[in-house]
């Protein structure tokens, strides 16, 4: 059963209470402290209520615990079911050899099950014995925190190199592409794209290279696109939808008019631009300025080609 | 009943946190469905779970309550918290920690009374020692048995008892990573709450959150494709307010990268066809009896996908298949575009015509699906044509309408 006490949140607080109690005698500020870190916002005016008062007879009142053992649980059907499911997806080569094997059970969901049908064609070559290679490589700078001296192939240019110091991985669903976000040198912060990367190395320098006060990296440049909508052919849904994954905000206007704000980061402009193209004349785009105008130029060239 | 952070149903729950997420624009007043009260219950722990992502607004028809999440922003999704917050009784608690404890090593097998010694000698330094009685314990062991945590064997006449062997935790990243992008992805965030460390290798652009919701409808979905079952599936009309009870054949999911809307594909005996159901609007799912020709309707769902364009089976003109062709054009310095059709052609066609000239055709069951991607390459159509004319003139009617929108009347330079 997916929705079971087993995988709460107040089983997991609990579990890291009853850990620290093997240890020493926990206070009750140490028992609140885990209970903020591992569960929600008014668990705190439960769970150290409920053990104080013993109801849950698991600790007493001088912070020890009939236990002897810390708190473990073995993986569930469900998990190891999940496990396995995921063991058959081909990008799951990009983090090992050593796959998970439950031959005691059934795959949750089969790959042939799961169509994603607007996804687009030129994703990553995840079964690429080079690209997992420099994916691993990737990875583990990411979380190792090292540079990486890495040579691109560029759109239309020849192959160029750069040092750069990694920062996450980003992962479009979409593209079905992966994209390296660090910061390099001369240009601050930099994303490449996996796809496009020939080789790529541990540059073997220091990372304070990259992180000189004065070139500390900005965060990226954000934009806020107002658009109005009357709701027929259900638009205003579908426009919600389709935006919910960026931070917006809805208000009615009046009757059947809406005002639909979407923030989203410089970078995507282009792309949210054909995004609220699609919408045709269900929205019509209020502000800013800047963004109206790119829609005009659209439409006039459009306009142009004698349609 | 007291409020209580915890709750017995997922669905309570699902409404409203698509309600907050999705849509955001209602006030207290608005919510019909369920009591005043309700509301502020389901709001309170809404709060508590997602507080930092939670926004109000004051408008002239009362508070609004919203929750803005950029999903670029974060490294997991926000709404799994909601999968963590099922009910338990104080009983439930401590009997699972005192048990997981007795049974703590895979090597030590117990019978019942023996456990139920042990649980006694565990409690009994409170103050008021609660006592398990038998029936109680062997239901909870059945109840992990079932699970997996524990195993039953039989040992002559009674039945002893032992925990499941450990299994190693897969690499964090590989957690991290699959937890946002897998079909019930919220099973690995259950696996990554065992484990301390954090790493936070990833993030995730065009990603919907809001899918979560639905896993459970999924699993039981998955299950019954596995084992070929019918279905009866309970789905609201949300317009209509209006639940209906339809008997399927489960095929397969499908789901859109470019809006997180996720689908069964399901075959409806009653209608004899191929159907789409979207998850958020199915409210459970019944398993019945293995489906004989299972493995016929599958098939004839393979054949029918190179034609399904989003996942409509079915039109308003009455041909089986529709056609629709269109020719765009791109300057020198755009090669992008013939690359932007291929890669996004799925089931049609793109033919080059000259150096700066593509057509793109397709045959499909319903064009209408069409007409949003069609739009999002407004600023180089140079022809279109669609064998239901109805949309043919109804995508000619909606460029007209944008013009008049933002008043574009063709004089102005195009790169204006």
């Amino acid at each position: 059963m997916m929705f079971s006490e087993l995988y709460s949140a107040y089983y997991n607080a609990v579990a890291a209470i009853l850990k620290a109690a093997l240890d020493h005698p926990v206070s009750k500020s140490e028992i609140r402290s885990i209970v903020e870190k591992k569960a929600f916002g008014e668990s705190v005016l439960t769970i150290p209520a409920a053990l104080e008062e013993e109801r849950w007879q698991l600790l007493h009142p001088d912070g020890t615990t009939p236990l002897s053992h810390p708190p473990t649980l073995p993986m569930t059907n469900l998990e190891k079911r999940w496990l396995k499911a995921i063991a058959a997806d081909p990008r799951i080569r990009l983090f090992g050899d050593d796959l998970p094997d439950f031959p005691d059970v059934e795959p949750l969901y089969r790959q042939e099950d799961v169509i994603v049908f607007d996804r687009f064609a030129d994703g990553d070559p995840y079964e690429d014995a080079g690209y997992i290679e420099r994916f691993r490589l990737i990875l583990r700078a990411v979380r190792e925190r090292f540079p990486l001296k890495i040579e691109i192939q560029g759109r239309r240019a020849s192959p160029r190199k750069i040092e750069l110091f990694p920062d996450h991985l980003e992962y479009s669903e979409k593209d079905d592409k992966f994209r390296l976000v660090g910061v390099t040198r001369r240009h601050g912060r930099n994303t490449v794209n996996l796809g496009r990367i020939l080789a790529c190395e541990a540059a073997g320098t220091s990372d304070e290279d990259f992180f000189r006060e004065d070139s500390e990296p900005a965060p990226p440049e954000q934009v806020t696109v107002v658009m109005e909508l009357t709701n027929r052919r259900n638009a205003l849904e579908r426009v919600l939808l389709h935006f919910a994954n960026y931070q917006k905000e809805a208000e009615r206007l009046d009757g059947d008019r809406y005002r639909v704000s979407v923030t989203f980061d410089r970078d995507e402009e282009a792309d949210i631009l054909i995004r609220v193209l699609s919408f045709g004349p269900m929205v019509r785009v209020t502000a800013p300025d800047s963004f109206i105008a790119q829609i005009c130029q659209k439409l006039n060239r459009q306009k142009s080609c004698g349609l | 009943m007291a409020y209580s952070e915890r709750i017995k149903d997922i669905g309570r729950i699902r409404d409203y946190l698509r309600e907050f997420f999705v849509f955001g624009f209602r006030s207290r007043e608005e919510f019909t469905q369920k009591s005043a009260r309700s509301y502020d219950n389901e709001k309170r722990r809404v709060e508590s779970w997602l507080g930092e992502y939670m926004q109000f607004r004051q408008t002239a028809e009362g508070k609004n309550v919203f929750l803005s999440i950029d999903s670029r922003a974060m490294n997991h999704n926000p709404l799994f918290k909601a999968w963590k917050t099922k009910s338990f009784t104080d009983r439930d608690i401590t009997l699972h920690f005192l048990l997981m404890d007795i049974l703590a090593s895979p090597d030590a097998a117990m019978s019942l009374p023996e456990i139920l010694e042990k649980l006694d000698g565990m409690t009994a330094g409170f103050r008021d020692p609660k006592t398990f009685d038998e029936s109680t314990v062997r239901k909870k062991l059945k109840e992990y048995a079932e699970e997996g945590i524990i195993q039953a064997e039989k040992r002559g006449r009674t039945v002893a008892y032992r925990r499941t062997e450990n299994s190693d935790l897969p690499d964090r990243a590989l957690l991290d990573f699959f937890s946002e992008t897998a079909p019930c992805g919220v099973v690995g965030s259950f696996l990554l709450d065992k484990s301390d460390d954090r790493d936070d290798a990833f993030t995730f652009k065009h990603h919907y959150v809001t899918g979560t919701m639905d896993s459970e409808i999924l699993a039981s979905l998955f299950d019954a494709m596995r084992e070929k079952r019918n279905v009866t599936v309970e789905t609201i009309n949300r317009h209509k307010d209006r639940v209906r009870e339809n008997h399927v054949v489960p095929l397969g999911i499908m789901i859109s990268a470019q809006s997180g809307r996720q689908y069964l594909m399901a075959h409806v005996p009653r209608f004899r066809q191929i159907t789409s159901f979207r998850l958020d609007s199915i409210l459970s799912v019944k398993a019945d009896e293995i489906c004989e020709w299972y493995d016929d309707l599958k098939a004839r769902f393979e054949r029918m996908r190179s034609h399904i364009w989003g996942v409509s089976t079915h039109n308003e003109s009455g041909e089986n298949l529709e056609y629709v062709e269109f020719t765009v054009c791109w300057r020198d310095d755009e090669t992008h575009i013939p690359e932007r059709l291929e890669r996004e052609k799925r089931g049609g066609s793109v033919e080059r015509l000259d150096g700066n000239r593509c057509r793109f055709s397709v045959w499909v069951y319903d064009s209408r699906e069409l007409i949003p991607w069609m739009r999002s390459f407004l600023c180089r159509i140079t022809e279109f044509r669609f064998s239901n004319q109805v949309l043919e003139e109804q995508f000619a009617a909606d460029i007209r309408e944008m013009y008049a929108l933002y008043g574009i009347t063709g004089e102005e330079d195009e790169d204006a």
